[in-house]
């Protein structure tokens, strides 16, 4: 129900951040986030960052797997 | 790794019992046609496409609601693009507009409030549709506005919360996919305790590893023989979800009765702004006169939207339903099962060719 | 000269003419250029081909191009895809009252050096002025004849099992370019119109395959519903690989962003071709020595079974409808 976009953060502003998704920038809320940094990458839905991501899908893939034995 | 099988060979290898595992959300259903998953399974698998497409689940009343804001109060409406093509009762917001309706297309909330701030001389409305992972924006918007001091903003909300669908469907599914950006909000407790009452289910992201690895561990799960959880998307999804959030909604809106197209209403399934922000909701605002949709009977999108059907034993599926013209929810939608159906169904599978 | 155009420059009197002298005489001025009722031509050697398009893209400046340039690639290519050599172009404009004289002649700017590109001349025009609000700013429609090269006979009807099917360039970006421009959804990327006039590339194309089945423009719908085009004229099956076909990042991020796909976005520079697989990679690297063929690649192949469908490849290895083309484009959030 909900396309996310992932982004990278390449600027802080109060409350917002401009997101870079493959070169497509754009100014999304960032107050639902704690401690952002630039160069973060975030999950973005409808103009608002939901959640950092704290890795890419191919390890993520390789742990949980590995956590299913 | 070498002894350890990878998502893609459990799935490909799996002869166990049969498996009915629901996906909810409709992105995964979008994604797992985009991707041709399906192709992957074993006959012991079966993937059911449910009821998580907000579009689809919105009901003729709530766009007969947006059309009479704008036709009847000259409201400037501003949308997800996917809403446009669905059908009220009369017509679609695409319709109303070639009336002469005002119908803005935005990306996000933020975009239908930076609007209204524009263009003080127009009353905007913003159609607030979506599960948890929207509600948030939509909120947002609301603080935007009042934040900026203008008046000519306000939201129609039709926003739904998903755990009431668990259970409605729940003799329906053996393991559900449960839609990761709604857990990314959520977090995965609620989903935890639901194992207690036996439902099994799996958090999923949306790339091809992820739907492939979380497939694969609701495979792998299920042999064990008792009901379980996974949380698959760890990447995003944490326990405790975006306290932010759930905060936020909690603090602006109020559960409510809600109806879903083609299930009814099931109760404390939705949300509507509270009582310190009526000023922002559009329903007391214009004081919209109570609607009742009316959608074509003929129309089986509620037994699809449940799993009980396939959108090809719906009778409009195919004649009078189609993507271009569209007389459910499910076809309008991308992400809708009947649209999916529609648009990849048909793909023989010719992989080992 | 006044700095906006206005009612009185449609009139058909001396500011009329005036008009003409200082912005069309001055711009498409060539031996050919009529100041009579009609242009007088030699007639081409062989067969000719004769096409009409009409433009009336918002907004008429973007990166990359303007309407004005674009005018005269849309009738170009189109011509050139027949396998004709375009020689002549009639242009007609239909301008909105209070459009400025500046824009105007920029526009006019840009077509004399896409006309000379090509080696087309324009050889009749026709000035409309509409009031305020009637038109959006200039519409300009463009009529082409052209020169078919001799042996050369393209048609969306010969695409034959086996072909392989090739794009001169990476898909989407005029499409991606215009929606940017609109700036309707707060989105910034760094992309550019891949306008561009393709008789060049359609030349190394019939050099190198003077057998060539298919070529046709990718225009509105883009590439996608070009293959769907021609999947049904043909009645055959289109295998692609995604994978193999180029799209900048910057559009896939902006596709991403709104929940478009690259493969209907439009392009107004590139060429969607059928060759038989065994010449194809003979057309690649000829494209390849064009000036608008650079990124051109091998996207797939015609099937005999599936007929009227695109199926794809996917990334993982299964296959996957190309969901058909419909409707408006509309950004989606879920």
């Amino acid at each position: 129900m909900c396309v996310g976009l992932q982004g990278k953060v390449i600027k802080i502003r109060k409350g917002t951040a401009v997101i870079d998704a493959d070169g497509a920038k754009r100014e999304v809320s960032v107050q639902l986030l704690d401690d952002l940094e630039p160069g973060d990458y975030v999950m973005v839905h409808a103009g608002t960052a939901i959640a950092k991501i704290t890795d890419d899908d191919e390890n993520e893939m390789n742990s949980v797997l590995d956590g299913l034995l | 790794m070498s002894e350890r099988l990878s998502a893609r060979d459990i799935i490909t290898s799996y002869h166990g019992k049969k498996l009915r595992i629901m996906e909810v959300c409709g992105t995964h259903t979008h994604e797992i046609f985009r991707l041709g998953i399906r192709q992957l399974l074993t006959p012991e698998v079966e993937l059911i496409s449910g009821p998580g497409c907000p579009v689809c689940v919105t009901p003729a009343g709530f766009i007969d609601e947006a059309i009479w804001l704008a036709l009847e109060k000259h409201v400037t409406i501003c949308s997800f693009g996917d809403l446009v093509r669905v059908p009220g009762s009369k017509m679609s917001l695409a319709g109303a507009r070639a009336q002469g309706a005002k119908v803005q297309v935005v990306y996000a909330p933020i975009d239908a409030e930076e609007y209204a701030k524009a263009h003080p001389e127009e009353e905007v409305v913003f159609l607030s549709v979506g599960f948890e992972t929207t509600t948030p924006s939509s909120c947002i918007a609301v603080q935007q506005a009042i934040e900026d001091g203008i008046s000519n903003f306000a939201l129609l909300t039709a926003n739904k919360t998903m755990p009431s669908a668990y259970h409605a469907l729940k003799d329906y599914v053996d393991v559900y996919l449960y839609p990761g950006h709604v857990n990314a909000i959520t977090g995965t407790k609620l989903c935890e305790s639901l194992v207690d009452e036996g439902i099994s289910g799996v958090v999923s992201g949306f790339t091809a590893n992820e739907l492939m690895t979380a497939i694969a561990c609701a495979i792998k799960k299920s042999e064990e023989g008792k009901p379980f959880f996974v949380n698959a998307y760890p990447r995003v999804v944490t326990r405790e979800g975006s306290v932010e959030a759930q905060k936020l909604v909690a603090s602006m809106m109020d559960e409510i009765d809600t109806e879903w197209r083609g299930l009814g209403v099931i109760p404390k399934s939705g949300l509507k702004l509270n009582e310190k922000y009526a000023a922002y909701d559009a329903r007391i605002k214009f004081a919209i006169p109570p609607m009742e949709g009316r959608s074509n009977t003929a129309c089986r999108c509620g037994e699809v939207l449940q799993g009980k059907i396939k959108s090809p034993e719906c009778p409009l599926f195919g004649k009078a339903c189609t993507p271009l013209h569209p007389v459910g929810a499910c076809m309008v939608s991308g992400e809708g099962a009947c649209s999916a159906y529609y648009t990849y169904g048909n793909v023989r599978n010719d992989n080992n060719e | 000269m006044n700095d906006t155009v206005t009612l009185a420059h449609g009139a058909g009197g001396e500011q009329t003419s005036e008009l003409i002298e200082r912005v069309f005489k001055k711009h498409f001025s060539n031996p050919n250029l009529t100041a009579d009722d009609a242009a007088v031509l030699m007639p081409p050697k062989g067969r000719m081909a004769m096409t009409t398009d009409g433009f009336i893209v918002s907004p008429a400046f973007f990166p990359g191009g303007n309407i004005g340039k674009l005018s005269i690639c849309g009738t170009v290519n189109d011509l050139s895809c027949m396998g004709a050599k375009p020689l002549y172009l009639t242009c007609s404009f239909v301008i909105e009252e209070g459009f400025s004289m500046e824009k105007l002649e920029e526009i006019a700017a840009a077509m004399e050096k896409t006309a000379a590109e090509c080696g087309v001349q324009i050889v009749a025009g026709d000035t409309k002025v509409a009031g305020k609000g009637q038109v959006d700013g200039v519409f300009i429609t463009t009529t082409g004849v052209g020169e078919i090269v001799e042996g050369v006979e393209t048609s969306g009807t010969k695409a034959a099992p086996g072909d392989a099917i090739i794009v001169t360039g990476d898909v989407g970006r005029h499409g991606c370019t215009i929606l940017l421009a609109r700036d309707e959804f707060g989105i910034d990327a760094d992309v550019t119109s891949d306008c561009a006039p393709l008789w060049s590339a359609v030349q190394g194309i019939i050099e190198a395959a003077p057998d060539v089945h298919v070529i046709r423009d990718a225009t509105r719908g883009g590439v996608g519903t070009v293959l769907y085009e021609i999947a049904g004229q043909s009645q055959v099956g289109i295998r692609l690989n995604q994978t193999d076909v180029p799209v900048q990042p910057q559009v896939k991020g902006v596709c991403r962003m709104l929940g478009l796909e690259p493969l209907y976005l439009a392009c107004e520079g590139r060429l969607v071709v059928f060759v038989p697989a065994e010449e194809a990679e003979k057309v690649v690297e000829a494209l390849k020595a064009t000036p608008y063929g650079k990124e051109a690649a091998i996207i797939g192949h015609v099937t005999e079974e599936n007929v009227g469908r695109v199926i794809m490849t996917t990334e993982i290895g299964t296959q996957s409808v190309l969901p058909k083309p419909g409707g408006e484009l509309l950004p989606r959030i879920c």
